[in-house]
């Protein structure tokens, strides 16, 4: 199948599977499943022509005219991503229809919906090869992940996170964006492959340092690295399902996706490597001291995952061969080990109702198998042998003393990796196997649906670890290859000998064990320390949230405070302003006097407008003076139609009508006569500036008509309009088919005005009925 | 406060305004008109049966809510676009059959029913819900 082809395929299919899921009986529940198992095979069948060297590609047109096209592209760093989205996406499904099997089946389906769709948005921002076309995917993320995490609608935690992650991505997002169009301007194209091949252009570019800034922003937002590392461990409001896709195999590493992709591009820019391993470097520490601090069960795994972002980000911006080996190993066994985990704490979570791993305690007697998963997983998360995890953490240590990067990352990486030990021994053995009998009762117990994810990935971390040949050749050269640009060679096994990353691999498990004996004493002192309750990066957040949302009260309630004449006024004197200053540097008035004879039928007509506009200002009725004003419109609606407009008159003839029937609806529910509001002072200013305005609006149409007319414009219409567009009529045809987009554009603000007014009418109709 | 008059223009005035306005989008490629101003013309007319025999009797007339006409107007509007898109000559760019007699068929009129319906839909939902307040 071609890569559009699946991802149609994935669009669809996920509507598909909501409608049907929204029906079926629970013996068929799973079906929604096949979907992203399909989606998993597609990728299969591609690994052998990936693999041997191929690139997939696929391309449809879009926007040629700027350059933006469908374009996809499969190497091997984007097959690894997609055989993680949709294989993980697989378990996810399994596994969340199961976990919802006691909830209503329509809920079930539209939390398995926008897991489908989140999917699709992932496989559509690892596939393109268009960096507009990514960044559309990628806000697509943003959006369906703040469904997720705000799946539970009724939770104002839920609410809180989901807005918050939110605001942080696609913050990030516009920051991304803004770096796509800079690289868009220097290059003229927006395709990945192309940006890399002509990378030297791109680095000697001014622009460089604001693609690169901007380009952080976006990503680190996304990858949740300091200083927005805080977001991630408040989405775990999600349901569990969505936190074990969202934060272990995918969505943050999205970021870290965009990141490797670049390196490539920016290898010749030692600032992007040195800011990558600086920052990595600062957030897996954070995030190793706050899973210590952390209370939760998933906490603590959202908080180790931050780590592993940060590990992931220090990684990519090492120099070194190594470094690209490193990074696509510690993907994929984060991956694994982390979607068990989170699969691990949904069951446990799920069958106590307790989410605080300190009250959790002996459960594998109720859930034997889901124990044995987590136990497998943390050692694989531990970097032990025979895990695929151990292979990982000897590459990163390889990676780090390769490179040119002094002792301190090295230390830095061993002690966040003795956390991380410490943090795996946490999430297995306290709540499965010490303090026995703390849990006697479960609500539910294990099914075969809740076991089938973590058991696989945990036993995949083995078999990968025990038999990496499995996936050496097929999956991990081939990534590694494609991030370097030239192939690699990849001795992934589990015994290098006696070298300095197997004593850094002791070194870690050593510390590991003294961390886990002594972490109640760790947790409780590093959660009285002043210092770190004062450091808060989400009350931060909040503060700066709650100080937007202040100004913006305080100017709403300063512009809009209910009073339309004020409106009025403060519209009329801005014009003045505008329209005084472009008079006055406009050079001297020019107004001619043509002195041809005055035409009776206009001077009627503007003499009756006149009339109207003086019972308009001198009448007390409100009745009274609306018929004023209409007397003004119809008016000039007879000056177009005298002029050759007839469109225009006709369009003013209906709307002056249309405006006369719904404002007697609203006017028959107010006073016949207009209350005196403003005092004679203020009456006097309103009609000064009345005064003025209608001098300025006189002289400037003076000065605009005396100018010569250009019909160049009008011309062409005139000239093409049948033969182009087959219309007689160029007021109508330059409305649907000329400028048939702006129409477009529009219809759509009058749809979503009219949309607010009218849901506004419906509220104050339902709190008067009550 | 019926009025037996009123109501029997009313129903006479709706039809002709109806027909008024649908000749008015017709022509409207050729000739003044449109679909914003035949949308318009069709809003006053079920607004006329509104005002003389109440708000249920014209959503009766409307037959479906108007938001829904609303929705559906902005949605034909882009599917309209979709031909030319087909077609190759980008979205928006209309289609046209002529016929040997003269007569001629767009997408344009796709377009501009469009137009009609949301301009309808827009103003009877804001005229639907005023009058429904009213005293």
């Amino acid at each position: 199948m071609s890569l559009i082809s699946i991802l149609l395929l994935s669009a669809l299919g996920s509507v598909a599977a909501w409608r049907v899921g929204r029906h079926v009986s629970s013996g068929l529940k799973h079906v929604a499943a096949l979907l992203p198992i399909a989606l998993f095979a597609c990728f299969i069948f591609h690994i052998e022509p990936v693999a041997s060297g191929g690139v997939v590609t696929d391309t449809a047109a879009w926007v040629p005219s700027l350059g933006i096209d469908l374009a996809f592209r499969l190497d091997g760093f984007s097959l690894l991503f997609a055989l993680l989205i949709t294989g993980i996406g697989s378990l996810v499904t399994i596994y969340a229809t199961s976990y919802f099997s006691e909830a209503d089946a329509r809920e079930r389906a539209r939390f398995v919906f926008l897991i489908h769709l989140f999917m699709t948005a992932m496989l559509g921002t690892v596939l393109s090869d268009n960096l507009i076309v990514m960044f559309v995917f990628w806000e697509a993320t943003s959006l369906t992940s703040f469904m997720l995490i705000g799946f539970e609608t009724a939770k104002t935690e839920a609410r809180r996170a989901a807005l918050q992650s939110l605001l942080i991505t696609c913050g990030g997002g516009l920051a991304l964006l803004g770096a796509i169009l800079l690289i868009g301007m220097e290059l003229g194209s927006f395709s990945l492959a192309a940006i890399t091949a002509r990378a030297p252009e791109l680095v000697a570019s001014p622009l460089l340092p604001a693609v690169i800034v901007l380009l952080l922003i976006g990503t680190f937002t996304k990858s949740a690295q300091f200083p927005f590392h805080f977001w991630l461990p408040k989405a775990m409001a999600a349901p569990t399902p969505a936190s074990a896709y969202l934060h272990s195999a995918t969505m943050v590493k999205l970021g870290v996706y965009l990141l490797a992709r670049f390196d490539g591009i920016f290898a010749g820019v030692p600032a992007y490597g040195v800011i990558l391993v600086t920052f990595g470097l600062l957030t897996m520490s954070i995030a190793a001291f706050n899973a210590i601090r952390a209370t939760g069960y998933k906490a603590i795994l959202a908080q180790s995952t931050v780590a592993s972002l940060g590990i992931l980000v220090m990684l990519i911006g090492l120099d070194g061969p190594v470094s690209s080996v490193a990074v696509i190993g510690f993907i994929l066994s984060h991956a694994l080990y982390k979607a068990a985990l989170f699969f691990c704490a949904g069951t446990a979570i799920h069958a106590t109702h307790i989410t605080e791993l300190r009250k959790l305690g002996g459960l594998a007697k109720h859930l034997p198998f889901t124990a044995a998963a987590a136990v497998l997983a943390s050692l694989s998360m531990a970097g032990l042998p025979p895990f695929v995890g151990f292979i990982a953490k000897e590459y990163l240590f390889e990676a780090q003393l390769q490179s040119s990067w002094s002792a301190i990352a090295v230390i830095v990486a061993v002690l966040v990796n003795g956390v991380m030990v410490a943090v795996a021994g946490a999430v297995s053995l306290r709540p499965f196997f010490r303090g026995r009998g703390k849990i006697e009762h479960v609500h539910h117990g294990e099914t075969p649906g809740l076991l089938i994810g973590p058991m696989l990935l945990a036993i995949l971390g083995v078999v990968f670890g025990i038999a990496p040949h499995l996936i050496v050749d097929n999956l991990i050269a081939p990534a590694a290859g494609a991030l370097r640009g030239s192939p690699v060679q990849v001795s992934f096994s589990l015994w290098h000998g006696l070298t300095p990353m197997l004593g850094l691999s002791a070194a870690v498990v050593i510390l590991g064990i003294a961390l886990m004996w002594k972490w109640n004493e760790f947790h409780r002192a590093i959660g009285q320390m002043r210092l770190v309750q004062k450091i808060d990066a989400d009350r931060a957040y909040y503060r700066v949230v709650d100080r937007v949302l202040g100004t913006a009260r305080a100017t709403t309630r300063w512009l809009q405070n209910g009073d339309q004449r004020r409106y009025t006024l403060t519209v009329a004197s801005s014009l003045l302003i505008v329209a005084g200053y472009a008079l006055v540097t406009g050079g001297p008035l020019n107004l001619t006097w043509s002195g041809g004879e005055i035409l009776p039928f206009p001077a009627i007509i503007l003499i009756l407008a006149i009339v109207g506009c003086v019972v308009a200002i001198r009448s007390t009725s409100l009745v009274t003076g609306l018929v004023g004003i209409g007397i003004v419109g119809y008016g000039s609606a007879l000056l177009f139609l005298a002029n050759g407009a007839p469109d225009l008159a006709l369009t003013q003839f209906a709307v002056e009508t249309l405006v006369l029937v719904v404002l007697m609806a609203v006017l028959v529910r107010l006073p016949t006569d207009a209350p005196k509001t403003r005092s004679p002072r203020e009456s006097r200013i309103d009609a000064g500036i009345a005064t003025i305005f209608g001098f300025l609006v006189f002289g400037g149409l003076a000065t605009m008509t005396a100018q010569p007319f250009d019909t160049r414009l009008s011309d062409f219409y005139g000239a093409t309009s049948y033969l182009e567009a087959r219309g007689h009529n160029v007021v109508n045809v330059i409305i649907v088919d000329y400028r048939a987009f702006d129409t477009v554009g529009e219809v759509a603000v009058v749809a979503f005005a009219t949309l607010a007014v009218w849901a506004l009418l419906k509220r104050r109709r339902a709190g008067k009925g009550s | 406060m019926r009025s037996v008059i009123f109501s029997a223009m009313a129903r006479a005035f709706f039809w002709i305004m109806l027909a008024v306005s649908v000749l008015i989008l017709l022509r409207g490629h050729d000739q003044p008109g449109g679909g914003f101003v035949g949308g318009l013309v069709a809003a006053m007319a079920i607004g006329v049966v509104a005002l003389a025999d109440g708000v249920a009797a014209a959503r009766r007339r409307l037959v479906a809510q108007p938001v829904v006409l609303l929705g559906l107007g902005g949605l034909l509007t882009i599917v309209s676009g979709i031909p030319g898109f087909v077609a190759g000559g980008g979205f928006l760019a209309h289609q046209w059959l002529i016929f040997d007699n003269g007569f001629k068929l767009g997408t344009t009129m796709v377009f501009d029913l469009g137009v009609y319906l949301v301009v309808l839909g827009g103003m009877l939902s804001l005229v639907f819900r005023l009058y429904e307040d009213a005293p």
